[in-house]
């Protein structure tokens, strides 16, 4: 792409790095910020460099939060005797989405696997297991990916939850093998939510 | 019954593009060496296996000097169509679909549209180590067994993170031992049912083998086949626990249904020592053939058959039997390539079937 403004081409470049945008979406976006009124284009940078410096993360669930405490976990009306323990932000978002569901979430960061270098150190484990000792949590719900590092994931807490008095359930596997939980529709993922079952009876294969 | 009625390629190996129509049961290729038989053969197999035979990554596979391939075929199966694309994209991105459907994950196309390739180095299946001939028998059960193929994924990841586990134990002095048992159970699982279908499979598998080899080499030798599996004796649970000082010092998995083999043995004696170069080909159309015949059986038609080169391999009676018992026998659709385009026209005139030749 030849490019006759250096300050053009290096807000093109920046816009390419993000994932799923290619140069030519890049430029497009670029040469619609051009159009606009300065005080837009001051509002767009402000809102995201605001974002990225005051942006926190939940101190009791891990979620991406305003203030130490995410608004889903300081919020009353929610069911703080189940957990539903996520990989990421992402799946927070679609399980919000469905609105099936009204415990708590704990993200945990990513799964387990040593070929990538994420061991159980890496991830939100320890404070899972923290606030399951602490009492009063009734059910575990695991969604994670249907796939083997899930699977060794989902079978690691289990054992480290094993002296406490709760129950440990994963979605049902609506989802086909081998399928990422963010790509799941709304309605897929509400009626796994609802169809969960215990964690002793799910094979995976 | 499953017919490929044609192919385009573009950009694949050294077609720039091209398309091929057929309309007979039996097809030809001939040409000089280097003409692109094999990649014919091959972009063939792709569509079926959503890879190629010879397992060149897709950079090799797209031609020098440009990015990005397409292979596209139609196939009608029992009658109906379908349409089968693989587009490897400029970023190397694969996307393979089936009438417009694309795959999230490729092994759900495996089984499909079942195929049979014959190469001229196969014969490595006889000669080389034992991973030629697990790759050899999980393909064939791959094509009848979807959850199969899945267990091997499964198992094969299991086994590189338990590895990566084993590794970073001796590097770093100390391992989660509750992971290490979270993911062992895990490969146990995966590895029993492995064991068990392969056992399984077997059992008809290898009587049929040595029937074939029998006919094909029509020889007083005794033949005999066994599937050997470090889990014949022990429990995969136990041996993975007698093992796991030997596993934590060398950094790996020692014992499990990855080192399982296929022992071939001629009157009592190694195979692969005592056979003769005749007796080598012999076993390996015997294994082939068993394939064939076992795809058969389980889909209630014939997979398609793939043939390269093998008037190298086969005299002419050998060959005339094989095609016979492909194409007029069991009406299944075989391609075969020749650098000699006489030979392979007097060949297939032999047979008395209808045949289409492409002079490549
Ligand atoms: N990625 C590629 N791009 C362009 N050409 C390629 C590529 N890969 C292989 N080729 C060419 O394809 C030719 C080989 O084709 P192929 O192996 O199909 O020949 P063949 O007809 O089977 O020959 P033989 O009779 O020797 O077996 C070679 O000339 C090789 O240079
Ligand atoms: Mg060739
Ligand atoms: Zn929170």
């Amino acid at each position: 792409m030849q490019i006759s403004s250096s300050l053009l081409e290096n807000a093109v470049n920046e816009f390419a790095r993000l994932p799923g945008i290619g140069k030519k979406t890049a430029l497009r976006l670029v040469l619609h910020l051009i159009k606009q009124n300065p005080e837009e284009v001051q509002r767009f940078s402000e809102t995201i460099d605001k974002m990225k410096k005051e942006i926190a993360f939940c101190t009791v669930c891990h979620n991406i939060s305003d203030s130490a405490v995410c608004n889903i976990c300081s919020n009353p009306s929610r069911k703080k005797e189940t957990i539903c323990v996520v990989e990421n932000i992402r799946d927070v978002i679609a399980i919000e989405s469905t609105q099936q569901f009204s415990g708590l979430y704990h993200v945990l960061g990513g799964i387990i696997s040593p070929l990538d270098g994420v061991g159980p150190d890496q991830l939100n484990i320890e404070t899972l297991v923290n606030r399951v000792q602490q009492g009063s949590i009734h059910e575990i719900i695991f969604a994670l990916s249907p796939n083997i590092q899930g699977d060794t994931t989902i079978y690691y807490i289990q054992k480290k939850l094993q002296p406490y008095n709760v129950v440990i359930t994963t979605i049902a596997r609506g989802i086909s093998f081998g399928g990422e939980l963010e790509y799941a529709d709304e309605l897929t993922l509400g009626r796994s939510l609802q169809n969960r079952m215990p964690v002793e009876k799910y094979v995976s294969h | 019954m499953l017919i490929l009625d044609n192919i385009s390629l573009f950009q694949f190996r050294n077609y720039h593009s091209g398309s091929f129509s057929f309309s007979k049961n039996i097809i030809g290729f001939c040409g000089k060496n280097g003409s692109g038989k094999t990649n014919l053969l091959d972009a063939i197999y792709y569509l079926c296996f959503t890879k190629s035979y010879f397992n060149k990554p897709d950079a090799q596979n797209t031609s020098h000097g440009k990015t990005g391939f397409r292979i596209e075929g139609n196939l009608k199966k029992s009658g109906t169509p379908y349409k089968v694309v693989c587009v490897v994209r400029e970023n190397g991105k694969k996307e393979f679909s089936v009438d417009g459907e694309i795959y999230t994950k490729f092994a759900a196309h495996i089984g499909r549209f079942p195929c049979v390739m014959i190469a001229p180095d196969d014969v490595a299946i006889i000669t080389e180590a034992s991973d030629e001939r697990r790759k050899f028998i999980d393909y064939t059960i791959s094509q009848l067994d979807l959850d199969y193929l899945h267990n091997l994924i499964n198992y094969n990841k299991l086994l590189q993170q338990r590895n990566s586990l084993l590794k970073q134990a001796a590097e770093q002095g100390k391992m989660d031992e509750t992971l290490f048992q979270v993911i062992s159970a895990q490969l146990i699982q995966n590895g029993n049912l492995i064991f068990k279908k392969r056992q399984e499979f077997c059992r008809d598998f290898i009587p049929m083998i040595i029937a074939l080899y029998n006919e094909i080499a029509k020889s007083n030798e005794k033949l005999s086949i066994n599937y050997i599996s470090n889990l014949e004796s022990n429990t995969f649970e136990n041996i993975l626990k007698e093992n796991r000082t030997k596993d934590l010092a060398l950094q790996r998995t020692t014992k499990g249904v990855h080192r399982d083999d296929l022992e071939f043995k001629i009157d009592g004696g190694s195979f692969k020592s005592l056979a003769s170069q005749g007796q080598r080909k012999s076993l390996l159309f015997a294994l082939k053939l068993a394939e064939y015949e076992t795809l058969l059986q389980h889909k209630g038609f014939p997979p398609l058959m793939l043939l390269d080169d093998i008037f190298e391999k086969l005299d002419e009676d050998r060959m005339h039997n094989l095609l016979s018992r492909v194409c007029v026998r069991n009406q299944g659709q075989i391609f075969i390539t020749d650098t000699h385009c006489d030979r392979l026209n007097e060949a297939l005139k032999r047979l008395d079937v209808q045949y289409q030749l492409f002079n490549l």
